[in-house]
């Protein structure tokens, strides 16, 4: 009994060291102007206000990297997907030359230290005339998510017993038709957890989005809040509330899907 | 867990399964019917083509490109001028004999390690923690490592930066009302090293999340009979996870182990964001001093050098797991 009181104290203690930023950085955001930079000690609110949050809102270049952000990882993520689906289906519905080979590309490619390549990439994307275009990181965030899909997804495929498909075709299906209707909604799950993830990889990165783009308006929303300071100053709590609208969407999705996440990435692991 | 598990019971689906289907007689199948096996056995083909295409121009070009520019003497002027300049091995040279190179190859290592080895162990700590919690209590835990693990990188390092700023921060704070009166207006950020343990606190806390839920699906799987037996036999503890509990999840822990040394190998945000490798250059790593080469002082040939030398140096640290990875993967393809 002393044994298992003391476990949930230890419990407790780390939940509230993990919590404790998310809390930090929420009250920081809501308390108002002249009492975040303050001597006082001020660990509660004593006070909120949203200002904060406007402030965030309308400093210049939030709303435009925000909408980059947005647009950026959208695109990349759907065309990692679409791309990814096709790939997995190959990959564990049908037997060809060379199946081997490329499974094992897939699970190389999805190791590749991006960050390592950052000279050749810079290099091709000014040589392609894409240098200061949102269209280079759609690129290198595809191709950084890509290889994960496909190996997640094809994960995924193998879980979805084939005479399922074969049955839909006895009935009268066609191969479309029978991927269509019976493959693709079984799949649905699996592809939430894989876009969610691939959608946080590039909602997170910073190197590709800081190099490839120098313009001000055309810069994403990690790259702009690494520069609060020019944009706050010292006003922390306007910089807590840029935060806070920065980690809302991340929250979201994570929510929906962290069961499968965590089952997703290590599952190659698991099975051995 | 679901996916895990569905995967699992997949295995059949993969290379056994016949490659041409037989196509019904209605619609458009019959359309494809009347063109034959060609398009079937092109098909699996052509269903890889945009995957393959996309890795090999945008992963495998980079690859070769970093190997042929890292020969290359590739300035400012030779980028503007297009020129192209083969100097052999003399950008390796440079970096290898700068004893710059060697300092923060050292520090990245160490760094590396320290992380990986903090993150992985306090994870498998707490997932042996969550199996022993009331239910509440390890819900809150859950969704209090969720808030970190969802929180975006930027987010996180911008908090952390104004927990611990040098004035008002909430750390010297406490620690001052503590009674510790040495910590107010202390600067965490006036050394490499105490830099670096900042950033390594960042990086331990965000990456804990992933490491302990993972391990905790593994440790949860293990069948409770074996616990039972163990107890049983009158094992103690420590016994018990010797015997039981390790080889369960010896390969999953592993895995993450594997998987957390190449993210936090070429760690680069945090690093940058809280002090861009200062003071100083003293919490400078190799992805720090491969953009400063590269990016800020436009020596795109020397920087490619030290891609290369990160990349070898990744691959020696891992060589070992990734050979054993690749021939069980190869094995259940």
């Amino acid at each position: 009994m002393l044994k298992k009181s003391a476990a949930n104290v230890a419990g407790v203690l780390l939940a509230l060291f993990f919590l404790f930023p998310t809390y930090w950085m929420i009250t920081s955001a809501l308390k108002p102007k002249g009492s975040t930079i303050t001597s006082d000690y001020d660990l509660v609110p004593l006070s909120v206000t949203f200002t904060n949050f406007v402030t965030a809102w309308t400093k210049p270049g939030f709303l435009s990297s925000l909408g980059n952000s947005l647009m950026v990882t959208l695109t990349a993520v759907l065309a990692a997907v679409v791309v990814g689906i096709t790939a997995a289906v190959a990959m564990s519905r049908f037997a060809f030359r060379g199946r081997k080979s490329f499974v094992l590309l897939m699970l190389v490619a999805q190791m590749a230290p991006f960050e390592a390549l950052l000279i050749p990439m810079f290099l091709m994307m000014r040589d392609l005339q894409l240098y200061e275009h949102l269209t280079s990181l759609v690129l290198v965030y595809f191709a950084v998510t890509l290889p994960f899909c496909a190996w997640t997804l094809r994960g995924f495929v193998n879980g979805i017993p084939v005479e399922l498909e074969e049955a839909a075709m006895v009935d009268g299906c066609g191969r479309w038709g029978a991927f269509q209707k019976v493959t693709l909604p079984l799949l649905g799950p699996g592809l939430v957890a894989t876009s969610v993830f691939a959608f946080i990889t590039a909602w997170n990165e910073f190197l590709f989005a800081k190099v490839l783009i120098r313009s001000q308006d055309r810069e994403t929303l990690p790259v702009w809040l690494s520069g609060f300071q020019t944009a706050f100053g010292t006003d922390w709590g306007g910089a807590m509330a840029a935060s806070v609208l920065f980690t809302v969407p991340a929250l979201v999705f994570f929510l929906i899907v962290q069961r499968k996440m965590v089952a997703g990435v290590t599952a190659g692991a698991v099975k051995g | 867990m679901t996916a895990v598990k569905t995967t699992e019971t997949a295995a059949p689906a993969g290379g056994t399964t016949p490659p041409a289907l037989p196509p019904a007689v209605t619609g458009g199948a019959r359309k494809r019917r009347r063109r034959g096996g060609a398009f079937d056995r092109a098909l699996p083909y052509l269903l890889l083509a945009p995957a393959l295409i996309a890795i090999l121009w945008l992963i495998g070009f980079p690859v070769v490109s970093v190997f042929v520019t890292s020969f290359r003497q590739l300035n400012l002027g030779e980028l503007v001028r297009g020129e192209i300049v083969w100097t052999g091995i003399d950008n390796y040279v440079t970096v290898l004999q700068d004893e710059r190179f060697w300092t923060v190859t050292l520090r990245t290592v160490v760094f590396t390690v320290a992380v990986v080895g903090s993150s992985v162990g306090a994870g498998l700590l707490i997932a042996l923690l969550m199996r022993a919690l009331t239910p509440w209590v390890r819900i809150a835990l859950q969704i209090a490592m969720l808030c970190a693990w969802a929180m975006p990188i930027l987010a996180s390092t911008t908090v952390y930066q104004w927990m611990f700023d040098q004035n008002y921060g909430i750390l010297n704070k406490t620690l001052v009302q503590l009674g510790f009166d040495s910590f107010a207006g202390y600067s965490w950020f006036s050394s490499g090293t105490s830099t670096l343990s900042v950033v390594g606190l960042l990086i331990v806390w965000q990456a804990i999340p992933f490491l302990a839920f993972s391990l905790y699906a593994g440790v949860v799987g293990i069948p409770r009979d074996l616990y039972e037996a163990a107890g049983i036999d009158g094992a103690s503890g420590w016994q018990t996870f010797r015997a039981v509990t390790w080889p369960e999840i010896r390969s999953l822990l592993m895995m993450v182990t594997f998987l957390s040394t190449l993210w936090d190998f070429k760690v680069f945000a945090q690093i940058w964001v809280m002090r861009e490798g200062g003071p100083s250059g003293e919490s400078t790593t190799l992805s720090v001093l491969q953009y400063l080469e590269g990016i800020a002082k436009s020596h795109f040939g020397v920087a490619a050098a030290i891609s290369v030398l990160m990349m070898l140096i990744l691959g020696l640290i891992t060589f070992q797991y990734l050979r054993r990875l690749l021939q069980t993967e190869e094995g259940k393809i």
